[in-house]
C-alpha cells in the first residue's frame, strides 16, 4: 500500500473527480471504487471521507439526496453547479502540482 | 448471498448511539456504511456472525469510532446555522426593520451616555435574563419535539439549543463590563457597548424568537431524509 500521507492534501480533489464521472454515488461506494481504481493502493479511511463529504456540502460543492434501499436510508452525493468548476480548478490544481513536483524530483524529464 | 435485515438496521443503530452518536441524521449514514461493509464481508465469508462483521466494520473508523465523523458533521452544521442567523439577522439592516434597529442603537446610546454603568449592568441584566428564560423554554420544547418523534436531528439541537452560545457571550460581557469599562461613558465608549448591545440583541432575538418557529422548514430544506424518516 502506498503512503497515505501523500494522499491527504489530494483527497477533496479525488472525491470531486470520482463524482464528476458519476452521477451520484454514497459514501461506503466511494471507498470501493478508489480501492477498485487503484488496485487497493489507495485506501480512504472512513474517518477521512465523511469529514471531507460534510466539509464538502457545507461549502455548497455537494448536495444530497436520500433513497430508501435494502431496508436502510442511503445518502448519496452529487455535484452542484460549483461543485464543478470547483472539481475543474482543483484537477488544473493538482497537475500543477504533480508537474512540480516531476520538475524538482527528475529535472531531467521535465 | 447473506443480507442486512431489518432487525440488523435496528441493532445498527443502537450500536452508534451506544457509541455517542445520538443524532439520527448522523446515524442514518454510519448505519447504511456499517450495512455495507457487513454484506462485504458476509461475501466473501459467509459464515461470519453478524455481530463479528459488525465490530470489524467499526474497527475501520480507527480508535476515535466515530467520534472524528460525528465532530465534522457537527461542525459543518453549526457553520450552516450561523448562516441562516445572519441571512435571518441581516434583515435588520434593510429596510424597513433597519428603523428599528436605529431607534434601539440610539436608545442604547443616549441611555449609557446620561446614566453609564448602571444603565449598562441593567441591559446586560435584561438580555442575559430573557437568554436565559428563552432557552429554558426551548430546551423543554424540543426535548417534547424529540420525544414524540423519537428521534433528534443535529440541526435541530442548534435551532433550539443555540441560545447556550448567546447566555456565554453575555456572561462573558457582563465580566468585561464590569472589570473594563468606565465609570462614566463618553460619546466613543457610549457608541461602542450601544453597539455590542445591538448586535446581541439582534442576535439572541433571531436566534430565541424567529429561527425556532422556523425548525420545521430548516430541517425539511436540510434533511431529505427528514420526511423518509
Amino acid at each position: 500500500m502506498a503512503n497515505q500521507n501523500l494522499y491527504k492534501g489530494s483527497l477533496q480533489t479525488i472525491i470531486l473527480k470520482l463524482l464528476s464521472e458519476n452521477e451520484k454515488m454514497y459514501g461506503y461506494e466511494i471507498t470501493q471504487k478508489v480501492k477498485e481504481i487503484t488496485k487497493g493502493k489507495l485506501t480512504i479511511t472512513e474517518g477521512a471521507l465523511y469529514p471531507t463529504l460534510h466539509k464538502l456540502e457545507a461549502q455548497g460543492l455537494l448536495s444530497v439526496e436520500v433513497k430508501e434501499v435494502s431496508n436502510r436510508l442511503r445518502k448519496y452525493y452529487k455535484l452542484t453547479e460549483s461543485g464543478i468548476e470547483e472539481t475543474n480548478q482543483k484537477l488544473l490544481e493538482l497537475e500543477n502540482f504533480i508537474q512540480t513536483i516531476t520538475t524538482l524530483i527528475n529535472p531531467k524529464i521535465a | 448471498m447473506k443480507k442486512i435485515t431489518k432487525e440488523h438496521i435496528e441493532i445498527l443503530y443502537k450500536f452508534t448511539r451506544e457509541h455517542f452518536v445520538e443524532h439520527f441524521d448522523v446515524q442514518t449514514e454510519l448505519v447504511d456504511h456499517l450495512a455495507n461493509d457487513i454484506e462485504i464481508q458476509w461475501q466473501k465469508n459467509p459464515n461470519l456472525t453478524f455481530e463479528q462483521a459488525k465490530l470489524n466494520a467499526f474497527k475501520k473508523f480507527g480508535v476515535f469510532g466515530f467520534m472524528d465523523v460525528y465532530g465534522a458533521r457537527q461542525g459543518a452544521l453549526q457553520k450552516k446555522y450561523l448562516k441562516i442567523l445572519w441571512h435571518h439577522a441581516k434583515d435588520w439592516l434593510k429596510l424597513p426593520k433597519i428603523i428599528a434597529t436605529f431607534i434601539l442603537y440610539y436608545f442604547l446610546y443616549t441611555g449609557l451616555k446620561r446614566y453609564d454603568d448602571t444603565f449598562a449592568l441593567i441591559i446586560l441584566g435584561f438580555i442575559i435574563s430573557f437568554g436565559l428564560i428563552k432557552h429554558i423554554l426551548l430546551l423543554k420544547k424540543v426535548k417534547k419535539r424529540q420525544k414524540i418523534s423519537g428521534k433528534k436531528w443535529l440541526l435541530e439541537d442548534l435551532i433550539f439549543k443555540g441560545m447556550f452560545l448567546g447566555g456565554i457571550t453575555g456572561v462573558n460581557l457582563f465580566n468585561i463590563i464590569n472589570l473594563a469599562s468606565p465609570e462614566n461613558y463618553d460619546v466613543l465608549w457610549s457608541l461602542v457597548y450601544a453597539l455590542i448591545f445591538t448586535i446581541l440583541i439582534i442576535y439572541i432575538y433571531v436566534g430565541t424568537m424567529v429561527l425556532p418557529p422556523k425548525a420545521e422548514a430548516l430541517l425539511i430544506e436540510t434533511y431529505p431524509e427528514y420526511k423518509l424518516a
